[in-house]
């Protein structure tokens, strides 16, 4: 058991903090959203140089070949600035998913260009009437040779500036996991407008011809690999969740601090300090909870019950935290001049990213279910 | 970042649990369903002596007392499967008072009492509290004053737990009435119960026995004043920090957790829908605690690695102490709800739910959002410590 950083990890952890602490003033987040887009692509391109877009990407493949683990940090970091940067999406969704389950040539195709921030992977998880990936209604359908694609996914990140998109489609009754050129023909894509203005897009495929390259997995290999896109997802999104609830805390207790009321600062009225100290514990037990998580994923050990636990928690903080942060602050707080908004609208986005907390807590009563029953040989 | 224990680790864990099922005898188990539920009886003080003679009292001490030096972590994994067996283990005899006295006792002291505490001979009841001292503990007023060549204690401790078993009690008295500072001017003494002017009564509460405890004119030789003169407070606090490990860990809570679960698994729901654990709400309950307890245990996991590098914070340590606390409440509660209206069935009444362990824990869990340290004091460390937030003076 050991809770301690390596020293590659530490590196990486300071220097995402550095560059980002440096380039994401207020200022240039105001710059960015009054843009066309969500998308700072001067930091993406920083972040590529200082090779931290490579993180966990192999080396073959250009990057520095650390692990998922390592990743978080830089993730964590990203939710410290809520920085206009897609790192879970196209880091721990799509590039991670690629190098795992994709064959030399997909590597190939993408990960230097990743790396490099030359080339943008994406995940599309969702689509309007299905919420689990692993059970889409999008259809893939065979005519001799030739596959074609129909269906509709929504709220994919980046489906704009993406090079491929991976997305599950059924086969019959066959699962497969596809990466989808969105510029392809019979692909059209709508811009969505999301709380937190994260450039989303819903992706309608009618009749999208597949080819055999485009195929990452199939059967049993694409559930593998949609259970562990899903696994890093969740994951990298808790993680990205502390970060933006660590920022909320740390401002929640500067600004009580030096704000006055009666003549005395609020921080000292333990009514506020308490709440504060409960945003505090919330935040350190979410830490743990996401090591967990991330620290199984990274060991390629069952991470199942520790990705679902970490979700849950994560729901709860963002809400908890965010609400506390909010009141706390008083009207300075929703005021759109100061940066604590911006926070409270990403805790709700990742909130309620592939679902809320409640079907968490519901998928984890029926795996302790299933477990209490093997062991008590009930069928 | 690695947060599995290590293969030697989950060995000790099982040695200890086997270990533990060999301790806990039928006639142990029977004396602590009844009255001396707190342990000090017979077969609990025959049980202390085997565990010291086969070695594992001493286990966490220093080498220099024939000690392996285990580590905090090892030392956790102890604590949490005695604890996890339904053992009153004296904590605060073994692991608070005792390395404290070998530190700065006489030598006569050591052999007479730190010997026998490594023996699991000795057993040491705490003397802070007072009627009109609690969370403002430096306020206490029992006073020892010097005659002569001797202490003369006099005043009243309350909530002194094992009082009524105990060979000594770890008393706290003041000893310079004119100090600048209320913390100041308070000293240590060992208390033999066997002298004259001792006494006790017991307080019977919602959920254990414990003691006021009378010191009428107790007339002690300097011996018995253990530590810096003067000095006491540091010690107490010391003290204190020691009961880390043991306060808030998460085994007992764990291993009613899979006997709620299994109970659950095994019983009909009724009505024709299923096992009690097929009901969705059940299965809520089940998460909810499972999702906590999860985390508890890696905060106490946490904590026992900070101290191992001597890195535990004011702020992480007070954390998880609310954090447990409270969370114990609210899983007693959601387990409680499973059992329904049988989990209020006593551990000695036909009918009783795994011998009535859920009902007495919702009676004895209150005690720990308060005892230990007031959680609201834990919140101003927390918010001071952690979030370097300033404190109304």
């Amino acid at each position: 058991m050991d809770f301690a950083l390596t020293e590659e990890q530490q590196d990486v952890q300071q220097l995402a903090a550095k560059i980002l602490a440096q380039e994401v003033t207020v200022d240039r987040l105001k710059t960015v959203e009054a843009g066309k887009e969500r998308f700072d692509e001067a930091l993406w391109q920083q972040l590529a140089e200082a090779g931290l877009l490579g993180v966990a990407i192999s080396e073959t493949y250009g990057g520095m070949g650390y692990d998922f683990e390592t990743l978080c940090l830089l993730i964590e970091e990203v939710g410290k600035t809520v920085a206009a940067v897609p790192v879970v999406p196209v880091l721990a969704s799509a590039a991670l998913t690629v190098q795992q389950f994709g064959d030399a040539q997909h590597c190939d195709r993408w990960l230097p260009g990743v790396a490099r921030g030359e080339r943008l992977l994406t995940a599309a998880l969702t689509e309007p009437s299905a919420d689990d990936p692993s059970h889409p209604t999008t259809r893939l359908e065979q005519k001799g040779d030739a596959w074609t694609l129909h269906g509709e996914k929504n709220m994919v990140v980046c489906a704009d500036r993406a090079d491929a998109v991976l997305l599950t489609a059924r086969l019959d009754d066959e699962l497969v996991l596809l990466a989808i050129n969105p510029a392809a023909a019979n692909v059209k894509l709508i811009s969505q407008h999301v709380t937190t203005g994260e450039p989303q897009f819903s992706m309608a495929l009618d009749g999208v011809s597949v080819s055999n390259d485009d195929f990452i997995a199939r059967g049993a290999d694409a559930s593998c690999a949609v259970r562990s896109m899903l696994q890093l997802t969740l994951t990298a999104n808790s993680v990205m969740t502390l970060g933006v609830t660590d920022t909320m805390l740390s401002m929640t207790a500067a600004y009580t601090s030096q704000r006055e009321q009666f003549g005395r600062p609020i921080a000292t009225f333990q009514a506020v300090s308490h709440r504060a100290a409960d945003a505090y514990i919330d935040v350190q037990n979410l830490r743990l909870a996401t090591q967990q998580a991330a620290s199984l994923l990274s060991a390629q050990l069952d991470a199942t019950e520790a990705v679902t636990i970490a979700k849950i928690w994560a729901c709860d903080v963002a809400h908890r935290v965010s609400q506390s942060a909010q009141h706390l602050h008083g009207g300075i707080g929703v005021d759109r001049d100061y940066p604590l908004f911006r926070f409270c609208l990403w805790a709700k986005q990742l909130e309620l990213t592939l679902g809320g907390g409640n079907s968490y807590l519901t998928a984890l009563g029926d795996a302790i279910a299933e477990d209490f029953k093997q062991r008590e040989g009930v069928g | 970042m690695n947060v599995a224990l290590t293969p030697a680790q989950l060995t000790l864990r099982d040695e200890i649990r086997n270990y533990m099922d060999a301790i806990m005898t039928p006639e142990l188990l029977a004396e602590l369903l009844g009255e001396q539920r707190e342990g000090g009886g017979p077969q609990h003080r025959k049980a202390l002596q085997q565990m010291g003679s086969d070695g594992w009292i001493v286990r966490s001490w220093p080498r220099e007392y024939g000690g392996q030096d285990a580590g905090p972590i090892e030392q956790y994994i102890f604590c949490d499967e005695v604890i996890r067996a339904g053992f009153p283990y004296p904590f605060l005899t073994t692991d608070g008072v005792g390395p404290v006295l070998a530190a700065v006792a006489s030598d006569e002291i050591r052999e007479s009492v730190v010997s026998p505490i490594l023996r699991g001979e000795c057993v040491i009841a705490i003397g802070y509290s007072e009627p009109a001292a609690g969370t403002d503990l430096a306020s206490l007023t029992t006073r020892a004053e010097r005659k002569g060549d001797k202490w003369v204690i006099n005043g009243q401790k309350i909530w002194t737990s094992y009082g009524n078993v105990a060979d000594y009690v770890w008393l706290a008295a003041r000893t310079d009435p004119h100090a600048a500072k209320k913390h100041q001017g308070i000293s240590m003494f060992l208390v033999p119960t066997s002298a004259p002017g001792f006494s006790f009564t017991p307080i019977s509460t919602l959920g254990v026995r414990t003691n006021a405890t009378y010191y009428e004119n107790i007339e002690l030789e300097d011996k018995w004043q253990v530590g810096p003169l003067n000095q006491g407070w540091r010690m107490i606090t010391e003290q204190l920090n020691r009961e880390r490990l043991s306060l808030v860990n998460h085994g007992p809570c764990e291993l009613l957790y899979e006997q709620v679960a299994s109970w659950a698994t095994r019983m009909d729901a009724g009505n024709g829908a299923g096992k009690v654990i097929d009901l969705p709400w059940v299965r809520t309950n089940l998460a909810k605690v499972k999702s906590g307890l999860e985390v508890l245990r890696l905060v106490c996991f946490k904590q026992a690695w900070s101290m191992s590098h001597s890195n535990l914070g004011m702020d992480e340590a007070s954390a998880a102490k609310i954090y447990g606390s409270e969370f114990f409440v609210e899983a007693w509660r959601l387990l409680l709800e499973i059992v329904g209206q049988a989990g209020v069935l006593c551990s000695d009444s036909e009918g009783a739910v795994l011998q009535g362990s859920l009902e007495h824990r919702y009676r004895s869990g209150s005690v720990l959002t308060f005892g230990g340290g007031t959680n609201e004091v834990q919140r101003d460390i927390v918010a001071a410590a952690g979030l370097l937030m300033p404190r109304y003076r």
